[in-house]
């Protein structure tokens, strides 16, 4: 019984730190990719973490009109996001704390960090703050249908909402995504994971200069330690977002089990996995120009299509 | 050995799967698209897998005058339609957006639930005790049918009009194979010789209509009346 524990929590901590030290590593491949690739310099893969940590040595100033909502949302959002990555499957496909709760819980533990972020954007004050959560909340209220339809496709064919259980299932079925339905659902997840980590085609992550933004709306009041928390959050579920659709439907080289050897090979498979999802991103990103707001309805009603024919097709091929 | 034939089948049925839905990926994406010369390729692209499927389904059921309608589809549908239509593009000097009549977000759906239709009619041809090729090709043709003729319904440009008609033709092709392994040669060289011709005069028309009226609204036609 104590070993079992023993063996949760040791889980649990190299998860933990795998969030945590991996997340802004990503987010650097990903600048330094797209620099490249624009034939730019570009700064180093390690900027994030330089970022994070002028950030956290700095002080603060807070808007007069806050209350303590904006004190908390920092928390709120790391802390969400960061239990949610607890609970996928990464390395291993037993998710160390899959007993907590399955995909469901993932995403609205991460709909709870973006509530918190919206209203925080309204109590900064800033009118800015304000359009940003309006529009946040546009696309999230547009693209969680397409995310609900792919993600039902994927437990249908695993016979269960948990992650440790969908993920176990993809084991061994290296090349089940040519099938349609997991096409079809791989296809909606992906623009999900663009319109839900703000990426270009709906927003652009480099910028605090356009009336267009959304993500950076909403934090533009942040400063100092607090932004550093945001922006880490960030990271963590772009990292998030960007594991659960690699171990759904490319499930090559995951483990059943964290233990021996396997997890060095799991964290390998994973790594390059990650690399090859981020290079597909940047050249999305480097080919793609910015949408119009009122187009993005447009994305996100393609990748609702495409997430309900993803189920009707589970049942009819 | 006995059971060999069966799984190749078997193997054809997931190839042909795989690129009908493409194929209605596809279709759809031509509904969500506003840039004609980027829907005149999409329209290409989507031939080309039909071709592959023709050409896929004549190597798994031993059919070899289908590699005649693949290669005619490659050469009419792939190659000539589209360049004659960016052709007509380039002389007309169209390069407005395509305007629907209902807006794209709701197209897209709509599109969606024709699929669904496509689905529930062609459930009811299906033979679980006879393995083939196509069922699921069929459920994607008449899909492909009925998106063809919507996109016919909610375009005002003739041009498009023309390119949904096509799109339209695209799925009775695809239900002609999948149902019957194609259909004699020649009727399959009539149909093409029909598909070129129509695209011909279809083109002059459009041209003529945008001479006349100096657009291609066919909304514009009522004029016509006296």
């Amino acid at each position: 019984m104590t070993e079992r524990m023993m063996t949760r929590l040791i889980e649990n901590a190299a998860q933990l730190f795998l969030l945590l030290v991996l997340a802004p590593l990503v987010t650097g491949v990903i600048r330094a990719l797209k620099a490249r690739l624009q034939t730019r310099r570009g700064p180093g893969i390690l900027q994030p973490y330089r970022d994070l940590r002028k950030l956290f040595r700095k002080g603060m100033v807070i808007p007069e009109t806050a209350s303590w909502i904006f004190a908390a949302t920092p928390w709120v959002v790391f802390f969400s996001t960061l239990l949610a990555g607890l609970m996928i499957p990464m390395v291993a496909a037993e998710a160390p704390l899959g007993l907590f709760g399955g995909v469901l819980a993932v995403i609205y533990l991460l709909g709870l960090g973006r509530f918190f972020l919206a209203l925080s954007g309204l109590d900064s004050g800033s009118s800015f703050g304000g359009l940003g959560s309006s529009r946040e909340m546009t696309i999230s209220a547009l693209a969680e249908p397409a995310m609900m339809l792919a993600i039902f496709t994927v437990a249908i064919g695993a016979g269960s909402t948990g992650l440790t259980e969908i993920a176990g299932a993809a084991i061994g079925q290296n090349w089940r995504f040519l099938a349609p339905a997991q096409m079809f659902a791989f296809a909606a997840l992906a623009l999900v994971l663009i319109a839900e980590t703000g990426r270009i085609p709906v927003d652009n992550p480099d910028t605090h200069l356009e009336l267009t933004m959304i993500h950076e709306a909403m934090i533009l009041e942040y400063s100092g330690p607090y932004l550093a928390l945001l922006e880490w959050a960030v990271s963590i579920k772009q990292l998030v977002l960007m594991t659960l659709l690699i171990n759904c439907f490319w499930p090559i080289g995951l483990q059943p089990t964290w233990f021996g050897f396997g997890a060095l090979q799991g964290i390998g498979w994973l790594l390059a996995k990650l690399l090859f999802l981020s290079c597909a991103i940047v050249l999305l990103e480097t080919v793609n120009a910015k949408m119009r707001l009122f187009r993005v309805p447009e994305l996100l009603a393609v990748a609702f299509t495409l997430g309900s024919l993803a189920l009707v097709s589970t049942f009819l091929f | 050995m006995l059971m060999m034939p069966f799984i190749n089948l078997q193997l054809g049925d997931r190839i042909v799967t795989l690129m009908a839905a493409l194929v209605l990926v596809l279709q759809i994406a031509m509904v969500s698209q506003r840039w004609i010369v980027i829907h005149i390729r999409i329209f290409a692209a989507q031939s080309l897998f039909l071709a592959m499927i023709a050409a896929t389904i004549a190597w798994f059921n031993h059919a070899p005058h289908l590699y005649v309608a693949a290669a005619l589809t490659l050469v009419v549908k792939v190659i000539l339609v589209p360049i004659l239509f960016e052709r007509l593009v380039k002389r007309m000097e169209i390069h407005e957006e395509i305007e629907p009549i209902v807006n794209v977000p709701l197209s897209v759906v709509i599109a969606g639930g024709l699929t669904l239709v496509g689905y529930v009619v062609a459930a009811s041809f299906y033979r679980p005790d006879e393995p083939g090729l196509g069922h699921n090709a069929l459920a994607v043709a008449i899909s492909l049918f009925l998106i063809g003729f919507f996109t016919m319904i909610n375009r005002r440009k003739a041009l498009t009009q023309v390119l949904a008609l096509l799109s339209l033709e695209n799925g009775l092709f695809l239900a002609a194979i999948s149902l019957t392994y194609g259909m004699p040669l020649i009727v399959e060289l009539g149909v093409f010789f029909d598909v070129l011709v129509a695209a011909m005069v279809l083109g002059i028309l459009v041209y003529r209509i945008r001479e006349t009226f100096e657009s291609v609204d066919v909304s514009r036609l009522r004029r016509l009346r006296g």
